[in-house]
């Protein structure tokens, strides 16, 4: 793999969308600071303006007022046109062109951009490996229309990490999918965000989405009004406001729990000999706590043993699953390094 | 052969060579049919052919350019698709009547009139092709910088294609049936034979003519069709 260039930072400074005809913005004076490498997640309720303040990034919506930086400079210093050639774009139901194989649709921005023909196979060939399609002689020649929902959306990031953009927009890009290829494709594209560090603005209507994918969620309300924004630890332990808290829902305490996973609670001391005899289910120190409090509900026990790989790690109360101690969890800078 | 008439309706001068079948008039005679071939129906086909071919690609230029105009500037779309669905309606004996003081009985009266019906057909097809285009498509095509004529070059021409093609296939069958009754304007095309057998009431004449331009508005059809799969390998790609 050619080393990608990595993320720039983008700042929205007031950044106001007001609709002709409107009587009230759909995006209200957003500030925002997203920094290099981060992916942050826009989330709420349809009017919230999460897609507008998207799409003012790459000018499909034009500001009314305040401004938007993209590694300190203005989107208006360069023509839309240019700008968006910067800018990686994947959507909903992927926007994949039927009428152009795999190989054409990866290679739309560098073909305008001019590359020459060698670099852009070389360029299609790493990003079809490194989305997963591979081999891939097999999957260049193919149409759209010949692929999976999941492998369209597939494409479609790797077009839209075709020019190697410092910055990527993504608009829902899972939405369509259904759940288990989603959960595959999420966890895909998170491996991805790992291994090229660019920034990311994340659209989805889905929290639990967000929860899983964002470094920090941002979250919009009616009017355009942005909630809160922060990690996806701090968002659940402490919600901004009411809204907010609604929005996340009841199971809000449960959501948190998805953060972290067994292994990084489990401890070795806490062995217990009779933890089989009490019938405890195993659990994968991949699992996370949600995943294994809902395991030990189901068979009515007061723990789980965890395995990795085949080997006992240890065991989990009840009591750590549904408090795990304050040092676990929300650690993703970790995980990333 | 008889010197005197045969008992019945004399139907052609008989030159003492003509077989049962023309003698009894009979509904198709093949042996005539190939005789005559080479005066009384190829030139005809072959002005038949051009004539279509004038009309269909001078109508598809006019409705192509038109229907980028009303795609562009929609405020246009509904002027210009009156003007030509009123073309369309225009009878076409009518049209031709109404065009001969002007024009004379020329081929450029005919032409003129062939456009007229191809307009409405090509326009509307051209049309629906290209708003028919996914809006998610536009959208990516837009997000990730194609300029207006690339989007127009590269994705929506593309895409409308099959419905261009769609259109352009229905505008030609129409006007290779139209065209015959250009003969009553111009002594060309295959309607020429049919009118002057229709006045004398021999079958194969005309029975021969009709059928070449049947087959001649199946066979464009089909190279039509062919031109598709051609230019729209996509279409036919499924997992």
């Amino acid at each position: 793999m050619t080393q990608d260039s990595t993320g720039t930072s983008i700042t929205f400074d007031r950044a106001t969308k007001i609709y002709p005809g409107a009587a009230s913005p759909a995006l209200d004076e957003l500030n925002l600071e997203v920094e290099a490498g981060e992916l942050v997640c826009l989330v709420g309720p349809s009017g919230g303006g999460k897609t507008t303040a998207l799409q003012l990034v790459n000018r499909i919506v034009d500001l009314s007022s305040g401004d938007i930086r993209i590694g300190g400079r203005s989107i208006t210093d360069q023509s839309a046109i240019e700008l968006r050639r910067t800018i990686g774009y994947a959507i909903q139901q992927s926007g994949l062109f039927p009428h152009y194989t795999v190989a054409d649709n990866i290679a739309t921005v560098p073909v305008i951009l001019g590359w020459d023909k060698e670099r852009i196979r070389t360029r299609t060939a790493e990003l079809l490996e490194l989305v997963g399609l591979s081999p891939v002689e097999t999957w260049l020649p193919r149409y759209p229309a010949q692929l999976s929902g999941g492998q369209q959306q597939r494409v479609g990031i790797a077009r839209a990490l075709a020019a190697d953009p410092p910055v990527m927009l993504m608009d829902e890009p899972f939405g369509a999918l259904d759940p288990i290829t989603r959960v595959t494709v999420q966890e895909e594209f998170l491996a991805i965000h790992r291994a090229v560090g660019k920034t990311t603005l994340f659209v989805t209507h889905d929290i639990d989405e967000a929860i899983k994918m964002a470094d920090r969620i941002a979250i919009l309300k009616p009017g355009g009004k942005l909630a809160q924004f922060d990690t996806p630890e701090q968002v659940l332990s402490n919600p901004a406001d009411d809204f907010v808290a609604e929005f996340l829902g009841a199971e809000r305490g449960l959501k948190r729990l998805a953060l972290t996973t067994v292994g990084e609670i489990v401890t070795a001391d806490s062995v217990r000999t009779d933890a089989e005899d009490a019938g405890w289910p195993d659990v994968e120190a991949t699992m996370t706590l949600r995943e294994a409090l809902s395991l030990v509900s189901a068979a009515g026990a007061e723990g789980a043993v965890v395995n990795s790989g085949g080997s006992r790690l240890g065991e989990v109360s009840l009591h750590d699953l549904i408090a795990p101690p304050a040092s676990a969890g929300g650690d993703r800078e970790g995980l990333r390094a | 052969m008889s010197d005197f008439a045969p008992a019945g309706d004399p139907v052609i001068p008989d030159y003492g060579q003509a077989s049962d079948c023309v003698i009894n008039n009979g509904a198709f005679c093949t042996d005539w049919f190939i005789s005559q071939w080479s005066t009384v129906f190829w030139p005809p086909l072959l002005s038949h052919i051009i004539m279509v071919a004038i009309a269909v690609s001078i109508g598809f230029v006019i409705a192509f350019f038109a229907a980028l105009l009303a795609y562009r500037k929609k405020w246009l779309a509904g002027p210009i698709g009156m003007t030509a669905t009123f073309l369309y309606t225009l009878p076409p004996l009518a049209l031709f009547q109404l065009l001969v003081p002007f024009t004379g009985l020329s081929l450029l009266t005919v032409e003129i009139a062939l456009v007229c019906f191809t307009l409405v057909i090509i326009f509307q097809a051209v049309l629906v092709g290209l708003t028919g285009v996914p809006d998610d498509v536009r959208r990516a095509a837009t997000g990730m910088g194609l300029d207006r004529n690339q989007l127009l070059f590269k994705v929506e021409l593309p895409l409308a294609l099959p419905s261009i093609i769609s259109g352009v296939r229905i505008a030609t069958v129409l006007t290779v049936s139209i065209a015959t009754i250009a003969a009553f304007v111009v002594d060309d095309g295959l309607g020429s034979p049919i009118i002057k057998a229709v006045s004398s009431p021999f079958n194969t004449q005309f029975v021969g003519a009709g059928a070449l331009a049947v087959l001649l508005a199946f066979a464009l059809d089909g190279l039509l069709v062919l031109l598709g799969r051609v230019l729209t390998p996509w279409t036919k790609a499924r997992s």
